[in-house]
């Protein structure tokens, strides 16, 4: 589509009918500051999105102040475009009754639609409709642009990712993963409802659903948390550099940072060495039992009696029983009537033993066969072999002790009594200890006055800087605050990106285990199916993603190119495009980056060229697509260029072709004697396809307006 | 051969409802991971774990005290030989202090072995005295906390303080 016309009558400055006969191509329309520029872009935009609010203020004063009261005339801005070779024209009109002097009625408010056949037949249609047809809404949005600052309309992440999304081929494979999606869907409910079927594994089944379910929400939680904390941590890195920006001496303030960053570090890892979990240590090192030896000793005692007097009844009962009565004598004739050993002490292998080699190991004596220590021992181990075949004879009055206790408390006892040692040792440890972590702790404090001297040096650095003072306020207030957060926010990245890490993980798992379930009990042609459809979900959904990756891809590469020819020979960095995965949609978003490091402090020309590179870019993608081209409109784009770029620029959208209409200043001279305004020679330089010069009728009074009267000259 | 050890560490001692609120606001089971623990004074990963500390809390201050019988029992379902066990990688063993914790009852528990030996007696009128002596010594030991923990519930905020209470008690 192209405009061949653009009309304007009795519109603010445009007094009568103004016309612009449009070339395909470049249209350059200059313009002094308030000769008439903006009202002409604002005269289309009204025409295309305008309503019919406030319509008095859009009356031209000079028309209505030479109409007679009663009198009707018409403000109308109509365009003429050309599409498919067929032409069609929309105006939007009302009409103004004079009532008074400066006061005026507007009625008859109305968008008009007109489409001239190749024949010349003229058909009057509706005119929004024609208007959407010829420019479509979401087309005409990105290609009107007023002033510098709204050509970032990037800034909002929707809005690349919108144009994008309109331009690109993924767009038609929404549907097919939309149905692809609906089929899988079905499918799993066909196979879930089969294992359903299936008594079996009903409850597992259910945990495993209900476990999935809450996975999948925990997921969506962390991953709203995370790129909410991404965005955190891009704001804030953001206002560094915007900080940083203003402090003269940029070099000494990042080796600042850098220390205060390698004492942080310090400080990180002084608070790891320092082991302060103390109650854990209760029981994982047993520090518990540090008070535990005069227990202990209570316990070894008693069992210590228990085992005597355990023989010592035995004894007795022995002797009750009447068995063995020379050896009872033999225990009777022990010193001081003690309690003997039990019978089996030294046990039989040990007693025989000591026999052999006549010598008593338990006194370390010799003992001689026939002496006295001898026959001891010898009478000691016929009593226990006896005991030993006796045993059937007691068995009548079964054995004093039915179960044998006491001998696992002493092995208790015993095995415990190396470990006291230990349990001594365990005050020394803990003091250790608190002398260790006090040490460190003494290191913390001492790192962090250091870094208490870092960051106010660092604050001094950042008050000797050429901001404006309340801003610097606001920066030396704010500095250390965000790199903080920035350390915080780090931290929540890192740990909801483990966390979502982990998740996925489970899900995997859990959802491994249903389709096991799902595979023994439901029915075999219900999971082929199913895999199936999940297959081509997959293929619709990475196609998409393919041609949507392919899209920024060329984006990148032609803006870049654009980019690199509006800067010719100058420094630009490169324009990257990073897409970002949210929860439910892909964003895009574009930084200037220089050598893979965002370039934060670039001057307003060069990004400006940045945007008007990408608009270009999207635009020539557009027509490669569309095999149509849309026409664009920019008021005052370049005004921080400078008259060569400017120059520079102007012509190389020359070359570019599609239809554009730029409204500049630049090329404007007013002599300093004569006041005559005029243009000056080097814009016959400037290669265009048409060019108009909008000038306001001389003489004129600024401060009233029905003196003001724009004139169009076609150059 | 007959271990009464085997016996014992099969039971679920008990403590009074009483302090359920001390092993809510002291133990991790109830909400709190990580670094939060201790900032939020759960010193304890288990509700086990409150319950070892203050049986031995109560033995080293000789706080014998019998859960009184107008006071409703509870317990967490746990048996004393799971106690400790290696679930988490970062934690060691229990069985030691599974072993000091009976011997302390059987040194403190007056049980005639002799005439469980003899057959006089049955194992579990023994057993069943062990655990009285551990709940009743736990019970001492809770009461002590809650003690500190009426005293100054920000006490319980530094990460010595439970340390710091077995280390100070004075036992001869």
């Amino acid at each position: 589509m192209i405009i061949k016309k653009i009309s304007i009558e009795n519109y603010l400055c445009y007094c009568g009918i103004k016309e612009f006969e449009l070339s395909n191509g470049l249209n350059i329309i200059l313009g002094e500051n308030g000769e008439g520029k903006t009202k002409f872009f604002e005269a289309v935009d009204w025409l295309f999105n305008g309503n019919n609010n406030n319509l008095t203020s859009l009356v031209s004063a000079k028309t209505l102040n030479e109409s007679e009261v009663g009198e009707d005339f018409r403000v109308r801005v109509a365009i003429t475009v050309e599409q498919y070779d067929e032409k069609k024209i929309i105006s939007k009109s009302f009409t103004v009754k004079k009532i008074a002097d400066n006061e005026c009625s507007t009625a008859n408010y109305m968008l008009e639609g007109i489409e001239e056949n190749k024949l010349g037949e003229r058909n009057q249609v509706d005119g929004q409709r024609l208007l959407d047809n010829v420019f479509p809404f979401q087309i005409r949005k990105y290609s009107m642009f007023k002033g510098e600052s709204e050509l970032n309309i990037f800034e909002s992440e929707d809005a690349l990712t919108n144009l994008i999304n309109l331009f690109s081929d993924a767009k038609h494979y929404d549907k097919y993963s939309e149905k692809g999606a609906f089929l899988r869907e079905k499918a799993e409910k066909a196979v879930e409802d089969s294992t359903k079927s299936d008594k079996k594994n009903e409850a597992l089944y259910k945990s495993l659903e209900s476990e999935i379910f809450r996975l999948q929400q925990e997921q969506n939680k962390y991953q709203v948390h995370l790129n909410s904390t991404e965005e955190e941590i891009s704001k804030i890195e953001t206002n560094l550099h915007e900080a940083e920006k203003f402090v003269d001496n940029a070099v000494a303030l990042e080796t600042i940072n850098k220390r205060v960053k390698n004492i942080e570090d310090e400080i990180a890892l002084a608070n790891r060495r320092i082991d302060e979990n103390y109650t854990t240590s209760l029981f994982d090192e047993k520090w518990i039992a540090v008070n535990f030896e005069p227990i202990h000793k209570e316990f070894a005692e008693k069992v210590k009696q228990l085992s005597i007097d355990r023989r010592k009844l035995q004894s007795e009962f022995d002797k009750e029983q009447g068995i063995k009565e020379g050896e009872r004598k033999a225990k009777a004739e022990l010193l001081n009537n003690a309690v003997p050993l039990p019978d089996n002490i030294p046990s039989k292998a040990v007693m025989e033993e000591m026999l052999h080699d006549e010598i008593c190991k338990v006194c370390n004596r010799e003992a001689l066969k026939g002496s006295e220590a001898y026959n001891f021992m010898f009478n000691r181990l016929q009593t226990y072999l006896q005991s030993q075949s006796k045993q059937e004879e007691v068995i009548n009055d079964g054995p004093l002790f039915k179960k044998d206790y006491t001998n696992r408390l002493m092995n208790l006892s015993v095995s415990h009594e190396d470990n006291l040692k230990n349990l001594r040792e365990i005050r020394t440890t803990i003091k250790d200890l608190f002398e260790f972590n006090a040490k460190w702790k003494k290191e913390i404090d001492l790192l962090k006055e250091k870094l208490e001297q870092e960051i106010s040096e660092r604050e001094k650095m950042l008050g000797n800087s050429s901001l404006a003072e309340e801003r610097l306020n606001n920066v030396q207030k704010n500095y250390s605050s965000w790199q903080r957060d920035l350390k915080i926010k780090n931290k929540e990245q890192v740990d909801y990106e483990v966390k979502l890490k982990d998740i996925e993980g489970k899900l995997k798992s859990k959802k491994a285990e249903k389709d096991r379930i799902d595979l023994n009990s439901a029915s075999k042609f219900l999971i082929k199916t199913r895999e199936i459809l999940r297959d081509i979900e997959t293929i619709f959904k990475e196609t998409k993603e393919k041609k949507f990756d392919a899209f920024i891809e060329k984006l990148e590469k032609k803006s870049n190119k654009i980019f690199k020819q509006i800067n010719i020979d100058a420094f630009t960095g490169t324009i990257v495009f990073e897409k970002r995965n949210k929860t439910n949609k892909a964003i895009v978003k574009i930084e200037l980056q220089e050598e893979g490091r965002t370039f934060y402090n670039p001057n307003q020309s060069l990004i400006t060229s940045m945007h008007i590179s990408i608009l270009f870019a999207i635009s020539e993608l557009a027509s490669e697509i569309q095999s149509e081209n849309f026409p664009m409109i920019f008021d005052a784009p370049t005004s921080s260029f400078g008259e060569n770029k400017t120059e520079q620029f102007l012509n190389l959208i020359f070359e570019n072709g599609n239809q554009k209409v730029l409204l500049i200043k630049d090329f404007l001279y007013t002599d300093k004697n004569t006041k005559l305004l005029s243009i000056k020679d080097e814009f016959k330089k400037v290669k265009r396809n048409k060019a108009f010069w909008v000038k306001l009728e001389r003489p004129f009074d600024p401060n009233n307006l029905i003196t003001i009267n724009t004139q169009v000259i076609t150059l | 051969m007959e271990n009464l050890f085997d016996k014992w560490k099969i039971k679920i001692p008990k403590y009074s409802e009483v302090h359920k609120e001390l092993f809510e606001s002291l133990s991790q089971k109830f909400g709190a991971e990580g670094e939060k623990k201790i900032n939020l004074g759960k010193h304890f990963s288990t509700n086990y774990e409150l319950y070892i500390y203050a049986f031995f809390l109560g033995i080293y201050n000789n706080e014998f005290a019998p859960i009184p019988s107008g006071e409703k029992k509870t317990d967490f379902s746990h048996h004393i030989q799971h106690w400790g066990s290696k679930s988490r990688l970062d934690r060691k063993d229990f069985t030691s202090l599974q072993e000091n914790i009976f011997i302390a009852l059987v040194a403190k528990t007056d049980i005639d072995i002799l005439a469980l030996e003899k057959g006089d007696i049955e194992e579990d009128e023994v057993v069943k005295q062990l655990i009285h002596t551990m709940e009743s010594y736990t019970n001492g030991g809770l009461i002590l906390i809650k003690e500190k923990f009426d005293e100054n519930r920000n006490y319980f905020l530094q990460p010595t303080s439970f340390l710091d209470m077995i280390l100070d008690c004075k036992i001869e």
